[in-house]
């Protein structure tokens, strides 16, 4: 793992970005979050896999409470979270989020797309959003689409768009939702690149994805849960190589 | 590796398209279609003869009636008889044509409803051009000014002294800004800045933040001052609105309720889903209880009605009651239409507009409502059309409009009876209107369409 870009070490002191305490959640009799508690520092890439159905969607959801939980507190940069105003702001002002399914808003070109945000939620004039807005699209390798609708685009090219929307309100912390798992096989690379590179920026990400190459190659830390638990924590030469427990044995058979 | 699997493989063949032949003799040109589509067997060529034949007899017969047969020159119905006793009487409704059209507005101050209709829709005509900042804004200031000009010229009366001087202001200021709209739209064409980025250099003298917008107020408020003056200088015949009727007064209903409609649906629609049982439950009754009831009853219940529950100081016109009623009938089924287009938008949408930090307001005007609005664009125009039929209903309740105007001339003693003739005139207006809104919504349609 030589070309491990994971700045963790290099860091002396490192905050921690976003802290779960002992989670839980159910919908209805189906307890889908058990017990989940984990840290996550500042600038660390940890990535998230598991079967599906493990709750690993819902415990990234639960972060920016798109999912409600009954019990248990997230803190963010030692802020506990709770469902008022103060929340929402932290919640906005630092995480960013990109979808399995992109999300885009299909009205919207891709440009407008990025500059919502800024131009109705942080004031920026106009010509100053565009121009954030497409020195982000060019930094995701599409400027040249600025123009064009979503539905005119590829999948790759669509969840990018996505990816430089989050990054235009300068979140600290990017979550990702399966980014690659609605892509054709061809597309994946695209978009892994791009979040490569996010990684080499020092931004905190947490990634769902079943792309166990990307994990081994950017990932500080990797968990796998399984019905709703986290069954390991740890450096992906551990997890992922030298697994300690059966299930997760298992499932990376399947996988890899 | 690559370079052993070259060596092995033979050399790989060209691919040449094969050149396209031309169709079949038969299908090319008018005739050649016609005669293969309608004569391509004895049974075919049978039935388009009788198809034909009809068709013939059909149009020869409507034709006879309402042109070769008919009659335009005469003074009364007995005349018509006598020329021509098969034909239509166009006579009479061109006798009428007047009242049709204006109602009972006096004949010298028609004038006044002309240039209103068409400040209307000269407002309207920069919405078509791209070059216009804001369209949006454009399309709001006609709803939300362009009512208090509308009301001045149909109205009348002195400046500011019958309507009130706040009704006289408003009115300064929407015609300011028609004025502004041009004259930025010239400008623009042009290739200059607008009229009030010249006042830029001079506000931005007095004050530091939002120069551009108190520029533009304060180029408004001085064209307003201007053509206040100006106003001033007339006074204007009044005219009760007793007297309005014909197909201006089906304008101003339907126009109203037409573009009162979305508003009113969107606040309903959005009221039915939310989470707050209060407003949940006051805007489904709302929408409920108008939609179950005919559109007749409404506007009976809004005539009758309405008065007792108002204090007894308030006094409203008949044509602000049916206004009142109409809207809310339009308002309530607006909500169906747009809550299934609200329905049709994927959870994920909401889910995007969170987590970039929107909020309610923001998420639905920027994100949802445009995709919503957008998708139902043919049930809203089908309710559109519906609605501007149903206008002719307020002729039950007494409102002089194009009906009871038609029905009126079979009163007139020189035109006793004549009922078809002023019916198929206004079937014929009716097919135009509501034939050209259905066109547009297909235009619009497709124009909208690019982004999908």
């Amino acid at each position: 793992m030589t070309t491990s870009c994971g700045n963790l070490a290099q860091k002396a002191v490192t905050e921690t970005a976003i802290k779960i305490d002992n989670l839980n959640k159910w919908y209805g009799d189906h307890h889908v979050l058990k017990d989940v508690s984990l840290d996550i520092s500042e600038g660390e890439i940890m990535v998230v896999c598991g079967p599906s159905g493990s709750g690993k969607s819902t415990l990234i959801r639960s972060l920016n409470h798109l999912e409600e939980y009954q019990e248990g507190v997230v803190s963010v940069f030692g802020q506990p979270l709770s469902r008022d105003r103060q929340s929402h702001k932290i919640i906005h002002q630092t995480m960013g989020m990109v979808f399995q399914n992109f999300n885009l808003f299909p009205h919207l070109t891709v440009l407008q797309n990025c500059t919502l945000g800024l131009t109705w939620l942080r004031k920026m004039s106009e010509r100053e959003a565009d121009k954030m807005a497409m020195r982000l699209l060019d930094r995701v390798g599409i400027a040249h689409l600025a123009t064009r609708y979503p539905g005119q685009l590829s999948g790759g090219q669509q969840q990018r768009v996505a990816i430089s929307r989050s990054l235009a309100m300068e979140p600290k912390i990017m979550l990702f939702d399966e980014p690659t798992s609605a892509l054709d096989p061809e597309m994946v690379k695209e978009v892994l690149d791009v979040m490569i590179d996010l990684a080499k920026t020092g931004m905190t990400m947490v990634c769902v994805t079943h792309e166990m190459q990307f994990a081994r190659q950017v990932a500080d830390r990797v968990v796998f849960m399984a019905d709703g638990e986290i069954i390991e924590v740890g450096p992906p030469e551990q997890v992922l190589v030298n697994p300690q427990w059966d299930r997760t044995k298992e499932f990376l058979q399947h996988v890899l | 590796m690559d370079d052993l699997n070259v060596k092995n493989q033979p050399a790989l063949k060209q691919f040449v398209p094969t050149p396209p032949r031309p169709p079949h003799k038969s299908e090319r040109g008018v005739f050649g279609t016609i005669r293969h589509r309608c004569f391509n067997s004895i049974g075919n060529s049978l039935l388009t003869l009788c198809v034909a034949t009809v068709l013939f007899y059909l149009v020869k017969h409507v034709l006879d009636w309402a042109v070769f047969n008919a009659v335009f020159i005469a003074d009364n119905r007995r005349q018509c008889m006598d020329i021509s006793p098969d034909g239509a009487c166009w006579a009479g409704v061109i006798s009428w044509f007047n009242g049709l059209i204006y109602g009972r507005f006096p004949i010298d101050e028609q004038w006044r409803v002309n240039i209103g209709v068409l400040l209307g829709l000269v407002w309207l005509l920069p919405l078509m051009s791209k070059r216009i900042p804001l369209r949006n804004f454009v399309l709001l200031s006609w709803i939300g000014l362009y009512p208090f000009v509308g009301g001045y010229l149909f109205l009348g009366g002195r400046f500011g002294a019958e309507l009130g001087l706040v009704h006289g202001a408003m009115t300064c200021l929407a015609l300011a800004f028609l004025v502004i709209l041009y004259a930025n739209w010239i400008l623009s064409a042009l290739g200059k800045k607008g009229l009030n980025e010249l006042f830029v250099p001079l506000v931005s003298r007095f004050v530091e933040r939002r120069i551009h917008l108190l520029s533009f107020v304060a180029v408004w408020l001085l064209v307003g001052l201007v053509i206040a003056f100006g106003l001033s200088q007339i006074a204007l015949e009044p005219v009760p609105i007793d007297r309005w009727g014909g197909l201006f007064l089906t304008f101003i209903i339907a126009g109203f309720a037409i573009t009162m409609a979305i508003p009113v649906g969107v606040i309903l629609a959005l009221g039915r889903r939310s989470k707050l049982p209060v407003i949940h439950w006051l805007s489904m009754t709302v929408i409920e209880l108008v939609r179950s009831v005919p559109l007749i009853t409404v506007l009976f219940m809004a005539v009758t009605l309405l008065p007792i529950f108002l204090p007894a100081d308030m006094e409203f016109n008949k044509l602000t009651q049916v206004l009142v009623a109409v809207c809310l009938f339009a308002g309530a089924y607006m909500a169906e239409n747009i809550r299934g287009g609200l329905q049709a938008i994927p959870k994920g949408q909401y889910e995007a507009a969170a987590t970039l930090g929107l909020g309610y307001l923001h998420t639905m005007v920027l994100i949802i409502l445009p995709q919503a609005l957008r998708m139902m664009i043919p049930n809203i125009m089908t309710s559109f059309i519906s609605l501007l039929k149903d206008t002719t209903l307020v002729s039950i309740i007494g409102l002089f409009d194009i009906m009871l105007m038609a029905r009126n001339i079979a009163n007139d003693k020189d035109w006793v009876g004549m009922h078809t003739e002023p019916l198929v005139m206004i079937s014929v207006l009716f097919f135009i209107l509501c034939y050209s809104m259905s066109q547009y919504s297909l235009n619009l349609e497709k124009r909208l369409k690019v982004d999908r």
